[in-house]
């Protein structure tokens, strides 16, 4: 038993009394937090540990991805994917990765999930059913690739338990830096970031020519 | 606790604590200076009945927000309606606390930087904690639930995107340069090498007008154009949830000018004052004070600005960002990128 899983618990019991007792606020709000705030003084050595932090970041990602998927408004979900991605940001930190981290907020949350944003504002999207949406052809596309990602996770958990998270002491001097990053996109690696350009580039311009065309 | 780590959390407390008092102290008499300035500008007298010359209006304006009703209109998002304001006054707050003000100080035996948070890459925190103000404006829109919301909102995410590229484009200018993505280096390059505005002009202005753009001033304040928009994103919103969005506008403006003061006006250098022989404590006293000077001059100029130029049609808007702006950024990075292989700079 530590911090992590104690405030996951209480997560859990905080959900289920939403659900089944959602005309007591008080019993909500007030005894889960108890319970947290219990736990916290309890276990408050966990704090100073990355694997706690870890943890707390992996539990809020996969919680919001969920959410992404599940919630009935659209927008709402846009919202819990920005969550996401600042969890994935904050996972590059840890990792000492800065300069990606930074730079996973300002493409990804900062300018991709706005255009997202502004294509369900202008569409003006009614709230969906839940997980009632979609059928046929797209539920059992949705059941075999999810089985196999989930085949792909226990293979690939079951090589990497009981291995710490990552070792610090492992990375050279300066790695994630904003030096070694561009040394590696312009030397190493430098045909596969032009191509990439290229491909985006002519993406760009086939939109707006399909765009033009439509309009005349 | 081992002692340098409660040594840390006091000063970092210390320093926060300081950085919001100023902060929130600046952001109400920004509004005050907002209003004497326009007042001035268009030969009025501007408020001058609380305290003397009106110094006690921002008082009295932040009571009466604080004892208005808050209104949440019924048909809107209701979870969405409330983050609202707190999305877009987080981001303007966060970004400040990467910017030094001044130079580090030895004091209590330790070195303190004047910087609440001492990163390697704050010009990167900076884009992109700003670029998360967006959301803040655009979720006030949608969640209001009101088409004249709707259109403010979905104006800002779009002004918002464009105009950051132009803003982004505009200081690799200052990073080519300086070599380095942490703000104190920038600082010290300018200081050994002269301020970047006496070079960097046209990248200075584009990013100036960027800065107009993302924070949401006249003449680009189209998200809240009240000739057709009625008030925009907020027109929904009420008493102390209204005054969080005028709170986060000085607030990023503040932010817009210290950043401004530090990528082309040298940030916390004072040409001169190192010959003549100051005692440390001294020189870092009147060091804040010139950043605080050079901050000021970007927020009256901000002030000046809003109560001289029309408000921009929003095709004009679009068109100076894709049209005018990105290109003459880039051409400005040439310029830099041959100064600095000439071994100019």
């Amino acid at each position: 038993m530590n911090l992590l899983t104690g405030l996951i618990l209480v997560v859990v019991l905080f959900a289920l009394l939403r659900v089944f007792r959602p005309a007591n606020p008080l019993l909500t709000a007030i005894l889960p937090g108890l319970v947290a705030v219990g736990l916290l003084a309890a276990y408050h050595q966990d704090l100073l540990r990355l694997e706690f932090w870890a943890g707390a970041v992996g539990f809020v990602a996969i919680l919001s991805a969920l959410l992404i998927v599940m919630h009935p408004n659209p927008m709402v979900s846009v919202l819990f994917l920005i969550l996401n991605l600042f969890c994935i940001a904050l996972f590059y930190l840890m990792l000492r990765a800065e300069v990606l981290a930074a730079l996973q907020v300002i493409v990804y949350a900062g300018a991709i999930m706005v255009l997202f944003v502004f294509v369900i504002m202008l569409l003006n999207l009614p709230a969906e059913e839940g997980l009632g949406a979609g059928g046929g052809i797209q539920r059992w596309a949705a059941v075999l690739l999810g089985s196999g990602f989930a085949a792909l996770l226990v293979f690939v958990l079951r090589h990497r338990l009981g291995r710490p998270y990552f070792e610090p002491g492992s990375f050279v001097q300066e790695f994630g830096s904003a030096r070694d990053l561009g040394m590696l996109l312009f030397g190493r690696y430098l045909f596969a970031f032009e191509a990439a350009s290229v491909l985006l580039v002519a993406a760009m311009v086939g939109a707006v020519i399909l765009a033009k065309r439509r309009l005349q | 606790m081992d002692g340098g780590l409660l040594w840390i959390l006091v000063e970092s407390s210390v320093k926060i604590a300081l950085f919001f008092g100023v902060m929130l102290t600046t952001v109400a008499y920004m509004t005050l200076v907002e209003r004497r300035v326009s007042a001035w500008i268009q030969d009025r007298r501007g408020p001058n009945r609380v305290g003397p010359f009106g110094l006690l209006q921002p008082m009295a304006d932040g009571l009466k927000f604080l004892f208005k009703e808050a209104i949440t209109p019924q048909h809107a998002h209701r979870a969405v309606y409330l983050l609202a304001p707190v999305i877009i006054f987080v981001p303007s707050m966060v970004t400040f606390s990467v910017i030094p003000f001044g130079p580090s100080i030895e004091a209590f035996g330790r070195v303190i930087p004047l910087q609440i948070a001492v990163v390697d890459n704050g010009v990167l925190i900076i884009l992109a904690f700003a670029s998360m103000g967006v959301y803040g404006v655009a979720l006030a829109g949608w969640s209001s639930n009101n088409k004249y919301s709707l259109m403010g909102g979905l104006r800002s995410s779009a002004q918002l995107i464009s105009y950051e590229l132009a803003m982004g484009v505009a200081i690799v200018g200052v990073l080519m340069s300086a070599g380095s993505l942490r703000l104190t280096d920038i600082v010290a390059h300018q200081a050994a090498h002269g301020w970047n505005i006496l070079w960097q002009l046209p990248g200075f202005l584009i990013f100036m007008t960027a800065a107009f753009a993302e924070t949401n001033r006249l003449p680009f304040d189209l998200p809240e154009a009240e000739t057709e928009l009625v008030a925009g994103y907020h027109t929904e919103y009420s008493g102390m949830r209204f005054s969080m969005f005028y709170m986060a506008e000085y607030a990023n403006m503040i932010t817009a000018a210290a950043l401004a003061a530090t990528l082309y006006l040298g940030g916390y250098h004072v040409p001169g004052l190192a010959a003549l022989g100051l005692s440390e404590k001294l020189a870092a006293a009147i060091q804040v004070l010139a950043f605080a000077l050079k901050m000021g001059l970007f927020l009256f100029i901000y002030v000046w600005v809003r109560w001289t130029l029309p408000r921009f049609r929003y095709d004009q808007l679009m068109n100076l960002g894709w049209k005018v702006l990105l290109p003459a950024g880039l051409l400005h990075i040439v310029w830099v990128a041959f100064v600095v292989l000439m071994g100019w700079a």
